[in-house]
């Protein structure tokens, strides 16, 4: 196989690519606009019912434990907030595809969704804490990094315990593997996929850089905040595949954040009880699944 | 005759008489600690997140913190009748990312900073560690059966392994 596709072969050849309602893809690019407008928001939800409707029962979880019932989701909107209400649209649009097991990775159900959902909540927290992003955004390009793994994960079936043990015996990261065998990673994948969809440019590049942050040029915070929310992700166990914690972590990323070392271990702590805050917003995800 | 599984989630202990199948799943760099007093036929089992708990904070969960976390594990186990002279213990987890690069990231290594403090707390109490399998970059499941002794430790992609008895034989 090596060589012989290329990343637009494997795109094109993949008949299970993931995919988001345009709808979302709308509100998203709304909400990230300066002068965005929450009426605009409501009115691109509103052209997909189905989407419409999955968010408006989010909006109703426990996590966010309102006294009464949003009823439409336009009030969504105005009681949440556009921000919070973009996040929820990207929640509901990735959550059916990305709780499917991907067996090229070895991740089982749910697990690429615990994954993602983690280092969106990890890289919420950290532009959260050092000022440097927008927390919104960080959340989405969290949630979103590894969607290059849906597309490679067919391709890279039953060649997992071959690629772990290149990576051992020739002292390999796993995205270098997957470069060495297909040429490109599911970071560069992941990017093209971002692209085609029309995603903001800071997503696409956290996307594409969220192992590699320091060849962002110029460095953009939100690679940083992903790159460290995937830590904190992987570090916590949360989703882990057959490429387990076999990547690099960039101590410039810490240092571009201002993130001292030393407080570590308050930002894992910080982590998983926002996690588990999160959690309540699982509890009412498979029904809108 | 299947075993009662319980699941040990982050920051949990869990104890009980014999029998039962302890299981701590997905340990990235956290530490699954199994723990048997074979004559009292206690068993018990903590998953410990972080190596220590902070001077400034109540510490909600005790399991979460290696410091507190094995310390409470042997008081629920004594509360069983278990007693720390006899406790054999076993570890695994504790695994990090690749390659933190050099100078002050030490303390980004989480895996390996639970891994000797769960180590500490063990030597501390006097406890005789019989398996240990901890570090490198892959994900671990580990079980203890307390009817058999059985500790096993599986990654994503290796068979499940046998990794110590800790019936004391």
């Amino acid at each position: 196989m090596a060589g012989t596709l290329t990343l637009e072969d494997i795109v094109r050849k993949t008949t299970d690519l993931p995919s988001i309602p345009s709808a979302a893809l709308a509100v998203i690019r709304e909400a990230d606009r300066p002068d965005a407008s929450a009426q605009k928001v409501a009115e691109y939800i509103a052209q997909d019912q189905s989407l419409a409707a999955r968010v408006l029962r989010l909006a109703n979880s426990a996590y966010f434990g309102l006294s009464r019932k949003i009823l439409d989701h336009r009030e969504a909107v105005v009681v949440l907030g556009m921000r919070s209400v973009r996040n929820l649209a990207m929640v509901a649009s990735t959550y059916p595809w990305m709780i499917r097991p991907l067996k090229g990775y070895n991740l089982g159900p749910k697990q690429m969704w615990t994954h993602s959902f983690g280092t969106a909540v990890g890289a919420q927290l950290i532009a959260k804490e050092t000022g440097k992003a927008n927390p919104d955004a960080a959340f989405t390009a969290g949630l979103l990094h590894n969607i290059g793994k849906v597309a490679l994960s067919i391709w890279l079936e039953n060649k997992l315990p071959a690629m772990m043990a290149m990576a051992v015996r020739d002292d390999l990261t796993f995205d270098q593997v997957e470069r060495k065998l297909l040429g490109f990673d599911h970071a560069e994948v992941g990017a093209y996929l971002a692209e085609e969809w029309n995603l903001p440019e800071p997503l696409v590049l956290a996307i594409r850089y969220h192992h590699h942050p320091d060849e962002c040029d110029p460095p953009e915070p939100i690679v940083d905040c992903v790159h460290f929310g995937d830590y904190l992700t992987m570090s916590m166990g949360f989703g882990l595949g057959g490429d387990g914690l076999r990547y690099e972590f960039s101590t410039k990323a810490l240092q571009r954040l201002a993130i001292d070392p030393e407080a570590t271990d308050r930002l894992v702590a910080a982590f998983v009880a926002s996690y588990e805050e999160y959690e309540k917003l699982f509890q009412d995800l498979d029904q809108a699944a | 005759m299947v075993a009662t599984q319980l699941l040990v989630g982050m920051a949990e202990i869990q104890v009980a008489k014999e029998g039962p199948l302890f299981v701590c799943l997905g340990l990235g760099s956290c530490i699954g600690l199994a723990a048997y007093d074979p004559v009292a036929k206690v068993a018990g089992m903590v998953h410990v997140m972080l190596p220590a708990a902070f001077a400034d904070k109540p510490v909600d969960k005790p399991g979460k913190f290696a410091d507190t976390g094995v310390p409470h594990l042997l008081e629920q186990m004594a509360r069983l009748g278990a007693s720390r002279s006899r406790i054999l213990v076993a570890m695994a987890g504790g695994a990090q990312v690749f390659n933190f690069g050099t100078g002050s990231a030490g303390k980004l290594d989480i895996g390996r900073r639970n891994a000797d403090a769960v180590e500490a707390q063990v030597q501390a109490l006097g406890l005789r560690c019989l398996g240990k399998d901890v570090g490198g970059n892959q994900g671990r499941t580990m079980t203890f059966d307390s009817g058999s002794g059985l500790v096993k430790v599986r990654t994503v992609t290796s068979m499940e392994r046998a990794l110590c008895s800790l019936k004391g034989s």
